[in-house]
C-alpha cells in the first residue's frame, strides 16, 4: 500500500474529528500526516485523574491503518503522564489495542483516545507497571519495536 | 529472443531510472527484434503514458490485447491513457476489467487499482455532471430567448392599444422571471446532499467501496482493504476470530447500491 493510502484515510479522519469528537478528547495539532497531538480527559471522578489533562502524541505509518499507529503520552508543565500499572513514567503504554496482534485497522484515533480513557477511568492502583525505573533507564527502542507482554488484559 | 530481452531489461533499467524517453525506445528495438512478446506492449505502453503520449499507448494496449486478451497492465495503461483523453466511459470499462483481473489473480496491484476505478467514476461524474450544468445553463436560454419572441409578437398584436400593450409585455415579464426563479431554485437543490451514507463506506480505507466482499460475520469491506489486512493478520477486525481471504464473498446487492450512490454522487469518490 502507498503512503498516500494511509493520507487519504487521516484526511477524512482529521475532516470528522475536526467537526465532533467526545467528551473529554480535544484535537491540538494535525499539521501533516505523520503527527497529531491529542488532549484527553478522564470524565468520571477517578480521584487518581480528577481535573488532569493529559497530551496524546500519535505516528503514523505510511502503512496505517493496516498497521497501528504509534502511540505515547507525552510530559509537559501542565501536562503529567497518568498513573497507570500500563503506563511507563516516560508516556510509553503497554496496551493492547496498540500492539500488531490487538490491533485492528477498524480502529482509529478517535476510538483509540476513547480506549485509553476508560483504561484510566477503570483503574485504582496508584502505581507504575513492574520495573518501571529499569525500563525508563534502558529503553532505546521505539515504542512499536516492543514486545511487550500483556499479562493482565483486563486491567 | 535474447537481445530481445536483453533490450527490455535495458529498458526497465532506464524506466526504473525515469529516462522514459530511452526506455520507449529501447522497448521499441526490443519489439522489432520479437513482435510478439505481449509484456514488450505493455512495457512500451507504460513509457509512453509517462510521455503524455495517449494515442500510441493505446495502440500498443491494443496490440498486448490481440496478443494476450487478459493482461491486467493492458488493461490497465488503457484505462489511464483513456482517462487522460476523456473518454470517461471506456476508462471505466478497462478498469473494471482491471480490476476484475486483478482479483481473479490475487495480484497485489488490487488497491492501486481499485483506487483507479474510484478515479475513473469521480471523473466520469464530473464531466456528466458540468455537462449537466451547461445543457440546462443552455436549455434556460433558449427558452427564455422563445418567450422574448413570444413576446414581441404578443406587444404587435395588440396594434395602437397603448394600455393593452404595456400589460401584455409586464405578463411575459412576469412569467420569464419566474422562469428564471425556477432554474435559479433547481441549481443548489443539486449541490445540498453532499453526505456519505455509512453503509457505502469501507471503515477501512474510508472511502466508497467499489468491490465490496462480506465476512463470516456479516460486515462488509473494500475488497483491496481486507486482503491487505488478513495478509499480515488473518482475523476478522471486528471479532478477531481466525478470517482467510478465501471465505470473504462478494456482497453483490451493496456492490450495486455503491455503484448506483457514486452514479448519482461522484463528488463521494473522494469526499
Amino acid at each position: 500500500m502507498s503512503a498516500s493510502f494511509a493520507a487519504k484515510r487521516l484526511g477524512k479522519e482529521l475532516q470528522k474529528i475536526s467537526n465532533s469528537l467526545p467528551p473529554g478528547i480535544e484535537l491540538v495539532s494535525a499539521e501533516n500526516f505523520d503527527e497529531w497531538l491529542l488532549d484527553i480527559k478522564v470524565l468520571d471522578n477517578n480521584p487518581l485523574y480528577q481535573n488532569e489533562t493529559y497530551r496524546l502524541k500519535f505516528r503514523f505509518g505510511p502503512s496505517y491503518p493496516i498497521e497501528p499507529p504509534e502511540v505515547v503520552f507525552v510530559q509537559l508543565p501542565d501536562r503529567p503522564i497518568p498513573m497507570h500499572p500500563h503506563v511507563y513514567s516516560n508516556g510509553i503504554i503497554c496496551l493492547d489495542l496498540l500492539g500488531q496482534q490487538g490491533w485492528s485497522p477498524v480502529q482509529n484515533v478517535e476510538s483509540v483516545c476513547m480506549s485509553l480513557q476508560s483504561m484510566l477511568t477503570g483503574n485504582s492502583k496508584n502505581e507504575r507497571p513492574p520495573g518501571d525505573e529499569d525500563f525508563v533507564r534502558v529503553n532505546r527502542q521505539r515504542p512499536r519495536d516492543i514486545q511487550f507482554y500483556y499479562h493482565d488484559n483486563d486491567v | 529472443m535474447a537481445k530481445s530481452t536483453h533490450l527490455k531489461d535495458e529498458g526497465n533499467r532506464r524506466f526504473q531510472a525515469g529516462d522514459y524517453v530511452m526506455a520507449e525506445a529501447l522497448y521499441s528495438q526490443a519489439l522489432i527484434a520479437d513482435a510478439n512478446n505481449p509484456a514488450l506492449y505493455t512495457n512500451r505502453a507504460m513509457a509512453r503514458l509517462r510521455l503524455n503520449q495517449w494515442d500510441s499507448a493505446i495502440a500498443d494496449c491494443a496490440a498486448c490485447l490481440r496478443l494476450a486478451p487478459d493482461s491486467m497492465k493492458a488493461h490497465y495503461s488503457l484505462s489511464q491513457a483513456h482517462l487522460a483523453l476523456r473518454a470517461h466511459d471506456d476508462a471505466l470499462r478497462h478498469a473494471l476489467r482491471a480490476h476484475a483481473l486483478c482479483v481473479k489473480a490475487a495480484d497485489k496491484s488490487l488497491g492501486t487499482i481499485t483506487a483507479h476505478v474510484l478515479k475513473c467514476k469521480k471523473e466520469r461524474w464530473d464531466d456528466l455532471e458540468k455537462r449537466r450544468v451547461r445543457e440546462t445553463a443552455e436549455l434556460e436560454a433558449e427558452v427564455l430567448e422563445l418567450m422574448a419572441r413570444e413576446r414581441a409578437q404578443a406587444v404587435r398584436e395588440q396594434g395602437d392599444d397603448e394600455g393593452g400593450r404595456r400589460e401584455v409585455d409586464e405578463e411575459w415579464g412576469a412569467k420569464m422571471a419566474r422562469l428564471r426563479e425556477v432554474f435559479e431554485r433547481a441549481r443548489p437543490e443539486a449541490e445540498r446532499r453532499r453526505e456519505v451514507p455509512d453503509w457505502a463506506i469501507d471503515d477501512i480505507s474510508f472511502c466508497v467501496m467499489v468491490d465490496p466482499v462480506i465476512t463470516k460475520t456479516g460486515k462488509s469491506y473494500e475488497r483491496a482493504s481486507i486482503v491487505e489486512h488478513l495478509r499480515r493478520q488473518p482475523q476478522d477486525p471486528l471479532t478477531r476470530e481466525p478470517l482467510y481471504a478465501s471465505e470473504l464473498r462478494p456482497n453483490l446487492d451493496l456492490k450495486q447500491a455503491c455503484d448506483e450512490f457514486l452514479q448519482q454522487n461522484g463528488w463521494a469518490a473522494d469526499w
